[in-house]
């Protein structure tokens, strides 16, 4: 096929947009549902992810030390914490300055304090940072074996719990993604279906004049690929709007997110370029295969 | 040309719609081919574009034996034909010219060919008026006069017309079939369904007479205005 033919039938794929605009809007309209359902339940999943990492960052493991542990001891502990294979970082907390802490974040205890100065009930501490956190019980029993612990605190059972919470949503939200996905193509195809019978008659036309099948899909291509490349524009942009506006609303009213974290919410302008590019390359793909795939039925004349 | 050697066809429904048919209509001819529906003359139509095949016999149209035919090769055999349906069948988007057009794009012809070559056959149909008109502000017999030049437009050798006369009102149905003679004239082979057999009986020529699959009369007769 010659170039003038090729984009003879370009141009045919965006006049039949504007002359089968009843049909190119019905395509459009379930195309953007679809693309909104599934994107929407990923970018949730996404999040969702993002939040069990945060809070899983913040996991760290602290031992106490026996009051009477001198300088000399602590270092030793030092070097024996940072010699084990599942701790990232070791950070010591002396009791000094665990002390002066204490006594800025709660400063309406001042007196009580003050009278306490000299005699610091509060220990000396190693904070650790744990590399793989589902092996944190093992590091525990490790720690417990030192001389000079007086106890550990670390959170591995918070941690197993979000571990499995983790893969729990990580199977509903593939499933639903996956149910949503189907549902999305079934519909697709059945309206470029309705789409293409509205104008099964133009196609035997076709047919009796020679035409190949590519000729006829040609603009059917195009057709299918400017209705959902549309679709997947406006899907962009109704994410974003709808996107900030949940981020507001969970920073400035929920304030549970706050103990969470909401720096674990991606803020949409990390990710703008990839939803775009993904909705409208989706849009694109699946607008232009349904209605090549529902031309095939009546390209046999 | 278009040639059938002891023909059949059965459809899967077990129904015999040709039985063992041999015809020949050699190139330049005009040929009617009457009889009631359900006789075969849609199936002989089918069979000669190639939407069925026989299921024994061979069919061979403008040297191309249809037995043999590739899918592939369908769309080249298809446009040495040219074809007017009985209800027009053309495209409501597109104006006449458009719709004549779209015949030589289909073919790939080029641009400069279009623009000369479709203004050329709406003449000759007599439709320059309506050139940018719409199907639908035409009348039935402009209709099947746009078909006409559609079927024109790529040159081919054999035009085959199913009841093109069928909508339109009966005065009009001499015009439609005077035009067909006319290319007739030009040397395009033009095989013509119809059931009017007062037009027959006028334009006479070379009849062909389906009856339950068979070919009951197949001679030339002399029309009634004919000298």
């Amino acid at each position: 096929m010659k170039i003038s033919g090729i984009r003879y039938l370009t141009k045919q794929g965006f006049e039949n947009v504007w002359k089968n605009r009843m049909m190119a809007f019905a395509s459009f309209c379930v195309l953007l549902v679809s693309i909104l359902l599934v994107g929407i339940s990923i970018l949730f999943y996404i999040n969702i992810n993002s939040m069990i990492g945060g809070v899983e960052n913040k996991n760290e493991v602290i031992v106490y030390l026996d009051d009477n542990t001198t300088n000399a001891q602590i270092l030793e502990m030092q070097s024996l914490l940072e010699q084990m294979d599942n701790v990232d970082k070791v950070e010591f907390y002396s009791k000094d300055k665990a002390f002066e802490d204490m006594k800025k974040s709660m400063n309406e205890y001042e007196e009580l304090f003050t009278s306490l100065e000299g005699d610091n009930p509060l220990p000396d501490s190693f904070r650790l940072k744990i590399k793989d956190i589902t092996l944190t019980s093992e590091t525990v029993t490790l720690i417990e074996e030192l001389d000079h612990v007086y106890s550990i605190r670390a959170a591995y059972d918070f941690v197993n719990i979000l571990t499995e919470m983790k893969k729990i949503i990580t199977l509903i939200a593939s499933a639903i993604i996956i149910a949503l996905a189907i549902v999305s193509m079934v519909i697709i195809s059945n309206t470029t279906k309705a789409s293409v019978f509205a104008r099964r008659n133009e196609i035997s036309i076709m047919k009796y004049v020679g035409a190949t099948n590519a000729f006829i899909r040609i603009p059917f291509f195009v057709e299918g690929m400017i209705t959902g490349m549309a679709a997947g524009a406006v899907a962009t942009i109704i994410t974003w709007i709808g996107y900030d506006a949940v981020v507001k609303l969970l920073t400035e009213e929920v304030n549970i997110l706050n103990i969470i974290g909401t720096g674990s919410i991606l803020p949409f302008g990390d990710i703008i370029i990839k939803v775009a590019l993904s909705y409208i390359i989706s849009g694109a793909v699946i607008g232009a295969l349904g209605s090549v795939l529902s031309t095939r039925k009546h390209l046999n004349v | 040309m278009v040639e059938l050697k002891n023909v059949s066809v059965t459809y899967s429904t077990g129904v015999d719609a040709l039985n063992n048919v041999s015809l020949k209509i050699n190139d330049g001819e005009f040929a009617f081919v009457v009889g009631s529906s359900g006789a075969g003359k849609s199936t002989l139509i089918k069979l000669i574009l190639k939407e069925i095949d026989a299921t024994s016999g061979i069919v061979m149209v403008n040297d191309y034996n249809l037995s043999t035919l590739k899918r592939k090769k369908i769309p080249e055999f298809r446009r040495t034909i040219g074809f007017v349906f009985q209800d027009f069948r053309l495209i409501p988007s597109m104006t006449v010219y458009e719709n004549i057009a779209f015949v030589l794009r289909v073919i790939d012809a080029p641009k400069k060919y279009i623009r000369k070559r479709v203004p050329y056959v709406i003449s000759l149909v007599g439709l320059q008026e309506k050139s940018n008109s719409y199907p639908n502000q035409l009348s039935g017999g402009e209709q099947q006069r746009v078909a006409i030049a559609r079927a024109l437009v790529n040159d081919p050798q054999l035009i085959i017309a199913d009841e093109p006369t069928g909508n339109i009102d009966p005065e009009l149905s001499y015009e439609i079939v005077d035009l067909l003679k006319g290319i007739n004239d030009c040397g395009t082979t033009i095989l013509m369904v119809t059931h009017e057999h007062d037009l027959v009986r006028h334009f006479g020529g070379r009849i062909i007479n389906i009856d339950s699959g068979e070919i009951v009369f197949d001679e030339v007769i002399g029309g009634v205005n004919e000298d």
